[in-house]
């Protein structure tokens, strides 16, 4: 071996990567006879091992419990929004159609809530606490919810509050016009949460497709199960749902 | 039995959360400390960590364990990641960053071990490789950061890098000779040289 083929080796040599014993043997063999190489493969470890010394330092090195925190909200977004718009059966080659859609669903029911609260928000920063809380039920953190029969009617949660953004208001009085609302009570989407120590909650409403229903354990009709049907949102203060009713 | 990374990816893909909170506590530390070696800076390391990972959770089903390691995955999204944001603020200048509290040094780097003396020695000569390790144009950077601070092989680099194998060992030889001269230059000049995080090269 001469000190040419020596410099392709004395990387993997300072490493111990090198997978052929011969070639190894044989670079070792040269630093023997070769002071030049033998200090560059003292020269590579040395570098190595400080490195190294660097990636030890470092090794505790992780990321804020703040990222760990969004990336799970955003787990539970993800995994709700998907849940309630993924009951269309995908075949044959369509699945992967059918999972973009899917998620193009998804991301267009959570951009539809989120640009709602926002415009509640810019044109209603005066919220009515009394309906806040109205709309804060004590059924959301009864323990057996999802056990109990949907057909309780909230009535205190059909009244709509009074300054709605444009479009929801237009919705509220097109709803008015087919007598009055039948609501499901409020069904929580997370759990174990206490809605009743948030400090102030909104209310929007969305359209999801029916299968959303199958989500908190309501029946779904299976003909109609991709058919729109219109539910109110609690968002939180941080603007994530919290708790969601069906409308009819 | 321990799951593999990519029973885990099925899971968390079916909705299960246990699956994704142990692949994230699996990989994190990884993918932020590539991130962090490669920016020098904790804010970004933190963005790409994020970013990355809500990559995983929309697009998870793209990865295919036969081509390769979640790990490789992993990390060749975090280097997109930071390759995308330091072309961003490639026209600014850094600043160094403050800590959470408010500017202040976290208290276990004001505690010195038994030998202070040693201890300083130590982080200033860590210190060197990090700033010269920043100094280096990326591709080699990646490589090294990959190759000898991860440990990583060459076949997983070259997959995180979507490079070939050969590329990743040429990139491997050229960056240490950089590396060894920027070592050898930082010892002459002394340790007066500005913090390693204003020193990132963007080449």
């Amino acid at each position: 071996m001469n000190c040419q083929d020596f410099e392709k080796l004395a990387l993997d040599l300072a490493r111990n990567s090198l997978l052929d014993a011969t070639a190894r043997d044989q670079g070792l063999i040269h630093t023997e006879v070769c002071s030049r190489c033998a200090a560059r493969l003292a020269e590579e470890r040395a570098l190595l091992a400080r490195v190294r010394a660097v990636a030890a330092e470092l090794a505790g090195e992780e990321p804020p419990a703040r990222v760990d925190a969004a990336l799970l909200a955003a787990f539970r977004a993800q995994t709700t929004a998907t849940a309630s718009s993924t009951v269309i059966p995908a075949f044959g080659g369509f699945r992967r159609w059918a999972s973009w859609k899917s998620a193009a669903v998804a991301a267009g029911i959570l951009i539809l809530i989120s640009a709602l609260a926002i415009f509640w928000k810019s044109t209603n920063s005066r919220m009515p606490r009394r309906e806040e809380r109205a709309v804060a039920p004590a059924p959301v953190n009864t323990p057996d919810h999802r056990a109990a029969p949907p057909d309780g009617r909230d009535l205190m949660a059909t009244e709509q509050p009074k300054t709605l953004p444009k479009r929801v208001r237009r919705r509220a009085s097109e709803d008015s016009l087919d007598e009055v609302e039948v609501v499901t009570r409020f069904f929580p989407l997370r759990e174990g949460e206490d809605l009743t120590t948030l400090d102030s909650l909104q209310v929007v409403r969305v359209e999801l497709p029916s299968s959303a229903l199958g989500e908190v354990g309501l029946p779904v009709d299976p003909e109609t199960v991709t058919e729109p049907i219109k539910a109110d949102v609690v968002l939180g203060q941080d603007g994530l749902a919290r708790a969601i009713r069906f409308v009819r | 039995m321990v799951p593999s990374d990519a029973e885990l990816l099925r899971l968390m893909l079916a909705g299960e959360e246990k699956a994704f909170t142990e692949l994230y506590r699996r990989h994190k530390g990884l993918v932020y400390r590539f991130a962090l070696l490669m920016s020098g800076q904790a804010s970004v390391a933190e963005e790409v960590t994020q970013e990355v990972f809500l990559a995983l959770l929309r697009n998870g089903r793209r990865y295919d364990p036969e081509r390769g390691s979640l790990k490789a995955y992993l990390c060749g999204a975090a280097r997109n990641q930071v390759l995308l944001l330091m072309e961003k603020e490639r026209p600014y200048v850094h600043l160094v960053e403050e800590s959470d509290e408010g500017g202040a040094v976290p208290i276990a780097q004001l505690i010195s071990g038994d030998d202070p003396l040693s201890d300083c020695a130590r982080k200033e000569a860590n210190r060197l490789v990090r700033q010269a390790v920043l100094a280096l144009p990326a591709r080699y950077r990646e490589v090294i950061v990959l190759c000898d601070f991860q440990e990583m092989s060459y076949a997983e680099a070259a997959l995180a890098l979507d490079c070939p194998i050969g590329t990743v060992n040429s990139r491997l030889h050229r960056g240490h000779a950089l590396l060894l001269k920027k070592l050898r230059a930082a010892v002459r000049l002394d340790s007066a040289a500005p913090d390693a995080q204003g020193m990132r090269c963007f080449a």
